[in-house]
């Protein structure tokens, strides 16, 4: 089984101002879906990103600089991602569609873990 | 169950439950006159520690895990900003752990629930304080359990809030023991309620909540704990409060329907509840006052004690009724007094009873009317009366399961016809 790896951006300002009820409901379409990937032996790990904070650390100009986030530019934030096991991209896709993110926001990245390195 | 269904029942129960405690807990530290803040930071705390549930699972102990997490984000954010937030700055944090997040030996919660019971607000805007901040309900949930727009209860709790803060001198504390006593028959009525719509929401997707239940038994005990002078009264209604909940494991049918107390596998009643009920019966006989909580129990007490549908005692169960309608009136005592008649076999007495009932307002609306008048006409074999009778109570507002138990009632009437 390879393990794949969703990543769930969101606009920057997605979770602002929602009301409570929204957001609990919001939780338990998640947290519903989770459960049952766990359940089904789908759902390997995941990690929520903290919205606020961030850093960026370059060494474009030619000496290593750290800046902050947030980065309120951007179209969309990271935010967090999950590691699902499915036997390929067909699987892993189908598994996607599934997932609340796709009602509540826009886009799931898919990309497989490289199962080299577990070996 | 699906997975899902049990995970929104989990986050409901767990939320409201944790909810109410961390605002208790908190309103407990920060002084009676910051119930508003207090509810803004265990929300903020709630939300924060949910938001990782998505990614990481449900914990194996949501409650526990919930408790923590959300109790230390409120602190934290208290800490962060006690100044900002008027809060003296020598709020002791020392040592958070032990001291908010450990419930301590008095009860935060019930600590809040006296509070509540404040003599300058009205009877309802207690009980509206009480649910929203001590039960954990959210506004909208405690708006539909009353029948309110949010809104109208938004300002109702606004109004509330700036009363018991805007009170000084005693209030600057919280409630004495002195004051417990003082407020007795408002929180046991309080109790009796938040029991009643844990019983039977009259809205919503599910017959009763089991969590609201519980927790109006459990502030009972607190409470009985409390008060050492204790009141005959409060133990023929914590009876009352053991009947009713043993019954519950028996109200719904494996698929889900409503079964009515004829229709009940008396086996499936909880007996432990049953034979704590009678004890404290016993213990609400030890003074010769006769409240209306002594009636109510001993009609539940009848119904625990009947071995079958057919052999409930009737005659006695009519003779509480007339009695608690002489003592405390009202439509749905006027609905079950008749309900009961007819069963004991009294039709015209009954007929005459929902008579008085119609005059209640209200009475048009509550699906327990034309319940009780379905009852009567089916008894005297008009079936077609009895059929429009139910065609009335289905056009009533109600909760789901009932409306669907009403529904088929008007089915089975349809087949006979």
């Amino acid at each position: 089984m390879a393990k794949f790896v969703l990543m769930l951006p969101h606009a920057p300002n997605r979770y602002n101002n929602i009301g409570e009820g929204e957001f609990m409901d919001l939780m338990k379409d998640y947290i519903g879906w989770v459960e049952e990937m766990s359940a089904a032996g789908k759902y390997a790990s995941g990690e929520k990103l903290l919205a606020e904070g961030g850093k960026i650390v370059t060494n474009r100009s030619g000496s290593i600089e750290v800046h902050d986030g947030p980065f309120a530019e951007v179209a969309e934030i990271l935010g967090g991602y999950m590691v699902i096991n499915a036997e390929d991209y067909d699987e892993a896709v189908e598994i996607a569609r599934s997932h609340p993110h796709m009602k509540h926001n826009e886009t799931i990245i898919i990309r497989q873990t490289d199962p080299a390195a577990d070996d | 169950m699906s997975i899902a269904s049990d995970i929104h029942k989990l986050l409901d129960e767990t939320v409201r439950r944790e909810r109410g405690w961390l605002i208790s807990s908190l309103v407990s530290r920060l002084g009676p006159g910051k119930v508003e803040l207090a509810e803004d930071v265990a929300q903020d705390a709630i939300v924060k520690a949910l938001a990782t549930w998505p990614y990481k699972g449900v914990p194996d102990n949501p409650r526990a895990w919930l408790r923590r997490v959300a109790g230390n984000a409120a602190i934290d954010r208290i800490r962060r900003s006690a100044r900002e937030l008027g809060i003296e700055d020598d709020w002791d944090f020392a040592s958070p752990e032990s001291d908010v997040i450990t419930p301590s030996l008095s009860d935060p919660e019930l600590d809040l629930m006296v509070l509540c019971c404040d003599p300058a607000l009205s009877a309802q805007d207690q009980l509206f304080l009480a649910l929203k901040t001590v039960c954990g309900f959210t506004a909208a949930e405690t708006a539909a359990l009353f029948f309110l727009k949010e809104d109208t209860l938004s300002q109702r709790l606004a109004r509330a809030k700036r009363q018991l803060r805007s009170q000084s001198g005693e209030l600057a504390r919280f409630p004495t023991r002195f004051a417990l006593k003082d407020r007795l028959p408002q929180l046991l009525k309080m109790i009796y309620l938040m029991f009643a719509w844990g019983y039977l929401p009259r809205r919503g997707e599910v017959l009763f909540r089991e969590d609201v239940c519980r927790e109006a038994i459990r502030l009972s005990e607190s409470l009985l704990a409390q008060t050492d002078g204790q009141t005959a009264g409060h133990h023929a209604l914590h009876a009352l409060l053991l009947f009713q909940a043993a019954r519950l494991p028996a109200r719904l049918s494996v698929d889900g329907r409503l079964l009515t107390l004829e229709q009940q596998d008396r086996s499936k009643w909880d007996q432990a509840r049953v034979f704590d009920g009678f004890a404290q019966l016993q213990a609400a006989q030890s003074s010769p006052a006769l409240t209306r909580y002594h009636l109510e129990a001993g009609i539940a007490s009848i119904h625990a004690r009947a071995p079958s549908w057919a052999r409930t005692d009737w005659a006695s169960i009519v003779r509480f009724y007339t009695l608690l309608d002489q003592q405390a009136p009202s439509l749905a005592v006027s609905i079950n007094l008749a309900v009961s008649q007819v069963y004991a076999g009294a039709r015209d007495h009954a007929e005459t009873e929902l008579q008085k009932a119609e005059a209640f307002p209200g009475a048009q609306d509550l699906p327990g009317y034309h319940l009780a008048r379905a009852k009567l006409f089916e008894a005297r074999g008009n079936l077609p009366k009895a059929h429009e009778a139910l065609r009335r109570a289905a056009k009533c507002r109600t909760s789901t399961p009932v409306g669907e138990h009403i529904a088929r009632q008007a089915e089975l009437i349809d087949a006979e016809l």
